[in-house]
Formats: structure tokens, sequence, C-alpha cells
């Protein structure tokens, strides 16, 4: 390896230590807190998290570098990926304030866990090494290991974090036998000298294909894709909600991210050997999550098979992937972005209606536009998008993901996309009839304390608590209103967001100009 | 000794564990099973460094972290399943069954 200066371009890893810093600031502080000026926390993350945004945009934006030997690389993916994870975690620490206040014990912890975990999917954007994507990896999935478990009087979250806990471990250990394998047939981990090697090695030994395989697998049970899925309902339904919807949306779009930019930059001369595998994952893998999604009872659970159905369509994108088109890479980013907003709305409506009622089963929903109209017509805006109605950010980013599918000529598996976008309509139309036509229940219901979910709640403090009891407070409105806007926004005019997508794309796959 | 020859006994390693992964009820057996297949990495790892190039130390630093990561993965898991056992008095996982499909 050439000897390179280590410290010469480490200004530009200045956005990761801030936000290191910024995670153990919140735990110092929290330390120093009464018990119930805690809030302060959201606020202090949130406000550290868009002025590291605004940092980033300003320090980062056009630079193309390497660090640390070829370690990591600072350029327009990572930039890309980095503005998002930050909003993201704003969003998350936004949407969590009211439940951590309600059902949550020490949310210092909480608040800096999340912002650790915005920190290794940053890094897990930036990687182009095996060693440190899997340290990233581990990092982010630690974090969500004692977020799901948050709730440590819930036997739900104890159960939830021991599943995740124990599969994400098994995972790892899978993942980690197969860069074992890779390493000890080709003697390299760096994504460039993979790519290289893979290009040159036309009678590549079994033991290679056993680690590129394997690699494979770890990854597929970190994304939940079929048939490596059985942990996710499970986990989704345990954890806290706004955990759930970080889960949902954060650690997929992470795993993405990091597969992404392997897949491009490391197994791309392979191509024709896991194309086909990866495309039979995901037609299984959303077959599947559609199909079981129709029986659920739980609205937790629900989302949760909607997602790993969502999997399915953004491994199309993976399988799609191409040297010269960056119409697979642009698209599988756009589904990210634009799934984000979607399920976020999705989520927010749920938490917001959580902490009215402490209910989360599908028929608890029944009458919901009679009493909250905004609510149910968020909700039902999202469940349209997750669907693939047009207007809507499902549309759009399908419609770019189905179009790169059918031009490396996966038709089969575009067809069978669309086929499970119209089974989803289903379970997302059931939903949608409770909350609109199905008469509520009586009232009684309504006002059960919204500590029934936790045997042993946090002292909460007072009146104002109560009131949030009836409505859904401003705060959480607004997230409300913001993720409406942002899947129209996705929906009907994404070419801001495409142009960025392009310059990210450039920098995986060189030949790819479009 | 030949590289394969390590790559053998690791892969049995590994087997082994997943094997005690699939087959254990203990919670903490399980995760035993697991430092197992992580300890086949590690075997295969420092072998595959100790054949190729002997001044780069690649192999080895992966395995470095590899110990390390497991150690602060253990320590995370025996403390939800410590959690688990104050609350339900068991840690078998098929009687932690509250939710399923």
């Amino acid at each position: 390896m050439p000897e390179t200066n280590l410290t010469s371009n480490l200004h530009l890893l200045l956005p990761e230590f801030l936000l290191a810093t910024l995670a153990f600031a919140v735990f110092a502080i929290d330390l120093l807190l009464p018990a119930n000026r805690k809030k302060l926390l959201a606020w202090v993350s949130v406000a550290g998290l868009i002025g590291l945004l605004a940092l980033a945009l300003a320090l980062l934006w056009g630079e193309n570098e390497e660090m640390y030997g070829g370690l990591i690389k600072v350029d327009s993916y990572a930039l890309f990926f980095k503005s998002f994870f930050i909003l993201l975690g704003i969003f998350i620490i936004l949407s969590s304030v009211d439940y951590v206040g309600k059902h949550l014990s020490h949310p210092g912890e909480y608040y800096g866990l999340i912002l650790f975990s915005v920190l290794a999917m940053n890094v897990m954007a930036a990687s182009r090494e095996i060693l440190t994507a899997y340290v990233a990896l581990e990092l982010m999935s630690f974090s969500f290991y004692i977020m799901v478990s948050y709730a440590r009087y819930n036997p739900r979250s104890n159960e939830a974090g021991i599943k995740y806990v124990l599969i994400g471990a098994f995972s790892s250990a899978i993942l980690l036998f197969g860069i074992s394998m890779l390493y000890s047939t080709i003697g390299v981990t760096h994504f460039a000298d993979i790519s290289a090697t893979l290009a040159n090695a036309g009678d590549a030994s079994p033991a290679l294909w056993v680690g590129l395989a394997l690699i494979l697998v770890g990854l597929g049970f970190k994304v939940a894709a079929v048939p490596f899925h059985m942990w996710a309902p499970d986990v989704y339904q345990g954890a806290p909600l706004p955990v759930t919807a970080y889960l949902a949306v954060g650690s997929k779009a992470a795993a993405f991210a990091l597969m992404l930019r392997l897949f491009a930059e490391a197994f791309m001369p392979s191509i024709d050997d896991w194309q086909i595998i990866v495309a039979i994952i995901a037609a299984i893998t959303m077959t599947v999550g559609n199909l079981v999604a129709i029986a659920q009872h739980n609205i937790k659970r629900l989302l949760a098979y909607s997602s790993i159905g969502q999997v399915g369509f953004l491994l199309v994108g993976i399988a799609a992937l191409s040297e010269t088109s960056p119409l697979a890479s642009n698209g599988v980013m756009l589904h990210i972005v634009g799934y984000s907003f979607t399920n976020l709305a999705v989520f927010v409506g749920i938490i917001a209606f959580f902490n009215m009622t402490g209910k989360e089963e599908i028929a608890d929903f029944s009458g919901l536009a009679d009493r909250h109209p905004f609510l149910a017509a968020a909700m039902a805006i999202g469940m349209f998008s997750l669907a693939g109605l047009p207007f809507f950010a499902g549309f759009t980013t399908k419609f770019y993901l189905f179009t790169a599918a059918a031009n490396e000529g996966l038709l089969w598996l575009a067809g069978l996309a669309i086929v499970n976008s119209l089974i989803s309509l289903y379970y997302y139309q059931v939903e949608i009839r409770h909350m609109y036509i199905q008469p509520a229940p009586d009232m009684e219901g309504k006002l059960e304390p919204a500590s029934a979910h936790n045997p042993h709640p946090p002292p909460v403090g007072g009146g104002a608590e109560d009131a949030s009891r009836h409505s859904p407070t401003p705060l959480i409105i607004g997230v409300l209103i913001l993720m409406v806007l942002g899947t129209f926004f996705v929906g009907v005019y994404p070419f801001p967001i495409v142009e960025a997508l392009d310059a990210a794309t450039s920098a995986i796959l060189p030949g790819a100009g479009s | 000794m030949p590289l394969e020859a390590f790559q053998v006994l690791s892969a049995a390693l590994f087997c082994i564990g997943l094997y005690g992964v699939l087959a254990r009820r203990s919670a903490v057996l399980i995760l035993m099973s697991i430092e197992l297949m992580l300890n086949a990495v590690n075997i295969n790892l420092i072998a595959a460094a100790a054949h190729m190039d002997q001044t780069a130390f690649t192999g080895q630093i992966i395995a470095i972290f590899v110990i390390t990561v497991a150690a602060a993965e253990v320590g995370l898991a025996l403390a939800i399943i410590l959690r688990i056992f104050r609350n339900r008095s068991t840690v078998n996982v098929d009687e932690v069954d509250l939710m399923k499909w």
C-alpha cells in the first residue's frame, strides 16, 4: 500500500467528528438536567443536526477525495446520503418527543443513540473498504439493539430486543465468514481492488463464490429480505413506535446505501453471476411481503410486511444495476427518499394516534376520519403513495425502478413488481376503509389511559399532558405536514432530487454518464 | 500446512456454531454458538494473512476488530437477556413468544 499522509485532508471528516461530539455532549448534558427538563435534549440534538447539515453542505459540496488510504471516500454519493440521514435523524427526533415523554424513561440515552446511529449511517455510505463498512454497520446495529429494547418494563419490547440482537449477531457472523472467505481467496478488502480482481479472475475458485454468497446472505438478514426476514415483524411490533419508524426507514436506507456502493464499486465485474440471484430474492421478497401483509391485524406488523415488500422493490433496482446506465442506481436512491417521506407520514400519523389512545390494532383506527380528519388524510396519502398511485412519491420512484429493470432485460421482474403493487393496494385500502367508512367505536375506548401499553410508566407531569390525549400536539402535526409535502414533492416534481442523484451515481458508477 | 487445511477447520467450526444457533433453546447458549462462528472467522482470517503477504497485516487487523466488536455484542446481548430474565424468569427463546405471525 502506498504511503499516504493520513492527516492532510482530515477537515473533510469534520461533520462526523462533530456528530460524535454532539452525541457525547447529549449524554453529558443528560446527567446535569433535572428530570422534568429532559425535553431540552431533543432540541439540542435537533439544533446540532441542523448545524451539521449546513456545515456538511457548505464544506463538502463538490468534494471528491479519498481518506485514510482509500478506506473512506468523501464524494457526492456520500454527501447525498449524509444530508439524507441527518434530515431523517431530525424528523425522527421531532416525532419522538411526545412519545418519549409519555412512554419511555431515560430520554438522554435515547437521543444520543439516534445521533450515534446517524453517524454510523454516514460512515456506511462513505466507506469503500469492507472492514470499515462492517464496523459502521455494527455501530448502527448496536444503537438499534438498545433502542428496540428501550421500553425496559414492557415484555414485548424485551422480546423484540432479544430477537433482534440474536438474529443480528447471527447475521453478522455469517457476513463476517463471507468476508473472511473473500479475504482468504483474493487477499484484498478495498472495493476497488475487489473489482479489479473479479474483472481478471475468469476462473475464480468456489471458495470465492461461497464468500460472496455468504456476504449476500448477511446483508439479506440486515435488510430483512425473504427468506431472511422472520425477525422483522416481531421486532417492528415490539419496538417503541418511533424506533419502529426509524428501523423501517433509517436502517433500510443505510443498508441499501452500503449495498449499492458495494455492488456498484466492488461486485460489478461479475454482475452476470449475481444478477439473477438478486432478482430471484427480490421477486420472492416482494411477493411474500405483500401476501403475508394481507393477513395482519396489528398496524405495526402490517407495516413490517409492507416494508419487506418495499425491500423487494429496492432489490429490483440492485439487480438492474448497470455499468453504463445511471437509471437503476438513481431509481434505488429516489425510492429510498420517496419511501422515507411516505413511510414517515404513515408512521407519524400512527405515533400521533398512539399518543392519544395507546392502541395500535388496525380495527382501532375505525372512524378516525370523523374525529381527526387531518390525521386520517395524511395517513391515507402515505398509504396511497406506498401502494404507488400517481401524484404521490411511490408512483414516480417505482416508475424509475421498473423502467430500469425493463431496460436491463428483467421484464418478468418488472411485471411481477407491478402485480405486487396492486396486491399492496388491497391491504392499504382495508386500513383506509377503517379510517373513513367504518363507524367509530364508542368513546369509552378512546379515553383509555395511554400508559396501558406500559405497566410502569414514567411520571407524567400535569394538565398539559392530559390535553394531548384528545388531539395531536402541534409539533407532531408540523412533522406530518412536512412529510405529506415531501411525498407530493417527490411525486410531482422530483427533478431537483434527480439532479443530485445523477451526481451521486456518477461518483459510484463513473461509466454511467447521463 | 496448506491454507486449505485451515479453511476446512474454520468451515467445520462455523458449521458447529451454526448448528448450535439453530438447535439450542437458551439464549445464552445461542450466544455462545455465535461466538464459535466468530472464532471460525478469526481462524480463517489469521491463517489467510499468514499465508499471504507477510508484511501486510490486514487479516490480523480485521481479526482484532472482530474480537472487539464481538465482545461489545456479547455485553449488549447479555444485558437484554438479563432484562428478559427479570421480567419473565426464563431465557429460553421458545418461551419468549408473545408475538407471532
